[in-house]
């Protein structure tokens, strides 16, 4: 074991994790909430779609391994990782009303991915033991890849000034910032609690592959079903121009940046702690509105 | 070199599949995933709604109470309520707390509480009074009802002080359906009493007001021993009173209590048993203890998160025995038959867990 590199956690990361009890209040988020670019704004809306169904599962499956765990200290991570990842399935799902009510049902989607994470990725019919033991293995690696990218967009979100000089709307900003800054704040538990379970670096490449292919197949649908959708756009459409153009404009990340961080996932000495920074993501959770009461 | 038949050909089928695939997505333009067929996203969720709303008018309905309508700015109708529900309000400092609706269900524009400041409180009503002048704004979370009217022959109200709030909107719905009521409304003096002229002039003779200052505390065994048989007793007030009502209730009345200091209720204090169903044990939760701490012991790998009932990572089913409700996320129906073990408790003497 010696000769094979070792992911090297960043100590001073670490930080005691609490779920913040969190209020928004959507009547005044327009449909565009980032005036004038319905396309970026319909890009990042692809959250609200699939975070809801999404952390409820990461929840789901992570209340299964909590006795597979030996580690006090991760469980006490674990457990505060659970309660935040329930607080942003919770927000980002009261956003889909709002939706409906300003004229674009998200139904027809969030069904589709309700269907992913209860059904084809749910426990499934398992005899005990071996097989459900690589099926629970299994999941809490997709998460750990999944939370690759989620500590990128937080870190993105956190430092994405282009959306505040566009004026995109306070209330989804906050919500995206607390978000993002949980999602740093607590970007290694997922990763730390994979390696603790089970640790094969096979594993880690093969669930990384489908899920960067899974998230990329259903946010370039989501981008394009918010378009079409749109009762407000006459030929709205969902284009990689537009994405490129935004990711210059600083209003979405560059696909540079996205490519950047696919061979870091991969690196066998990759740790989450190595990215993004704890102290921003605590100085925003200390003055973001909606984690403080809503002020 | 593949013969120049074979890439025809190859192309060819390439681009029949393509013509297929993009007919089948013009047709069904989410094609190829299936769906569930009940939806849970976007469907409202158990987590109440929060609503951002304003203070439109703050009026003083009797001495050391001030009186809140909140309206929404955008003057979109407000979710529907009835007699007996509350909203949690989001103080400006983050405090939450609860307050009975006391307005008409049937107006749509606005929600009436009222509060009465509580010198040596918590925090959460010097805030109300201070800070939450017209036209400020703050986030709510509800309207939920823990104190529902029931269907019953007779109804008896025994309301002390501000625990009037959710009894009066009760008191409008039965007189409107034509039922028997009587309330017993007991306050320190008149004039600390809020919409006393309201409800003397609602009532008549079926109200029985008693002041402090004038007639000393209210004799509630005498007013219960009033009541038909069959009874609906709600009682909404300080501890004391809500103890006197429920050891004075007579034989074949149903007891309805509304506590609204949630957090510092007596039944929070209380020592009750737990019975763990499944893995067979029973274990007694002692005062300031949570049935989470206490289930721990027992069962290492319960799940729960944020410990303060918000978060709903420790939902379990209750088999047996009365929840007292301390959380602010689980739906109605959910409160029938589970409830968040971080910081619910028991109003009986014993919970079964189905755990």
């Amino acid at each position: 074991m010696s000769n094979t590199p070792q992911p090297a956690p960043v100590v001073s990361e670490h930080i005691e994790l609490k779920a913040r009890n969190v209020s928004f209040g959507w009547e005044k988020t327009p449909l565009h909430w980032i005036p004038g670019d319905p396309f970026t704004g319909h890009t990042i809306n692809v959250l609200h779609l699939l975070l809801p169904a999404g952390e409820r599962w990461f929840v789901h499956v992570y209340k299964q391994v909590l006795p597979y765990i030996r580690d006090e200290r991760l469980r006490e991570d674990v457990i505060g990782f659970i309660g935040q990842e329930a607080t942003h399935s919770a927000a980002h799902d009261d956003v889909l009303p709002h939706l409906k009510a300003l004229g674009l049902d998200p139904t027809p989607y969030t069904a589709q991915v309700d269907w992913l994470f209860e059904k084809l990725l749910g426990d499934r019919t398992l005899p005990p033991g071996r097989a459900r033991r690589w099926w629970l293995m299994e999941r809490v690696a997709t998460i750990a890849a999944i939370e690759h990218y989620t500590a990128f967009l937080g870190d993105w979100i956190l430092n994405a000034d282009a959306l505040d000089e566009r004026g995109a709307d306070a209330v989804m900003l906050d919500l995206l910032r607390w978000h993002g800054a949980e999602e740093v704040e607590h970007r290694s538990v997922a990763f730390d609690l994979f390696m603790h379970v089970d640790g094969s670096y096979r594993r880690r490449a093969r669930t990384w592959a489908t899920a960067f292919a899974a998230l990329l197949f259903l946010w370039q649908r989501g981008a394009r079903f918010f378009m079409e959708n749109d009762p407000s756009l006459l030929d709205g459409k969902a284009t990689v121009g537009a994405f490129l153009r935004a990711g210059r404009q600083g209003t979405l990340p560059t696909a540079g940046a996205m490519a950047r961080s696919i061979p870091r996932y991969l690196s066998r000495t990759y740790h989450p702690s190595q990215e993004g920074s704890t102290a921003q993501a605590v100085a925003y959770l200390a003055s973001s509105p909606g984690a403080n009461g809503g002020r | 070199m593949p013969r120049t038949s074979s890439v025809v050909l190859a192309a060819g089928a390439a681009l029949l599949v393509r013509r297929a695939v993009r007919r089948r997505i013009a047709t069904s333009p989410l094609w190829p995933m299936p769906a569930l067929e009940a939806p849970i996203s976007g469907q409202g969720g158990r987590r109440v709604p929060s609503l951002r709303l304003a203070v439109a008018e703050r009026a003083v309905p009797a001495e050391g109470v001030a009186l809140l309508r909140l309206e929404s700015p955008a003057g979109t109708p407000l979710p529907e309520w009835k007699p007996g529900a509350h909203l949690d309000l989001v103080l400006p400092s983050g405090l939450v707390r609860q307050y009975s609706l006391c307005g008409d269900p049937a107006d749509r524009a606005t929600y009436t509480v009222a509060t009465r400041l509580i010198e040596d409180g918590r925090g959460g009503s010097r805030e109300v009074h201070e800070q939450l002048r017209e036209g400020a704004e703050l986030v709510v979370r509800g309207p939920r009802n823990r104190f529902p009217l029931a269907e019953a022959p007779s109804y008896a109200f025994v309301a002390g002080g501000i625990g009037i709030t959710p009894v009066l909107p009760m008191l409008r719905a039965v007189e409107a359906a034509g039922a028997e009521w009587r309330l017993l409304y007991g306050g320190r003096s008149r004039a600390t009493m809020p919409f006393l002229d309201e409800i003397e002039k609602l009532g008549g003779e079926r109200v029985t007001v008693v002041a402090e200052d004038e007639a000393g505390l209210p004799d509630t065994a005498a007013f219960l021993s009033g009541t038909g048989e069959g009874a609906a007793v709600y009682c909404c007030g300080p501890e004391p009173l809500m103890d006197a009502v429920a050891a004075a209730l007579p034989e074949g009345r149903t007891l309805h209590l509304e506590r609204f200091t949630p957090g510092a209720s007596t039944a929070q204090l209380g020592t009750f048993e737990v019975e763990l169903r499944r893995t067979g044990r029973t274990l007694t939760v002692p005062a300031g203890r949570s049935v989470l701490a206490t289930v721990r012991d027992e069962l290492p790998n319960v799940s729960y998160s944020c410990e303060q009932g918000f978060c709903g990572t420790c939902q379990q089913r209750v088999l047996e025995g009365e929840i007292d409700h301390q959380d602010e996320l689980l739906t109605d129906a959910e409160r029938q038959d589970s409830m968040l073990i971080c910081v619910s408790r028991c109003l009986g003497r014993k919970l079964v867990l189905d755990l």
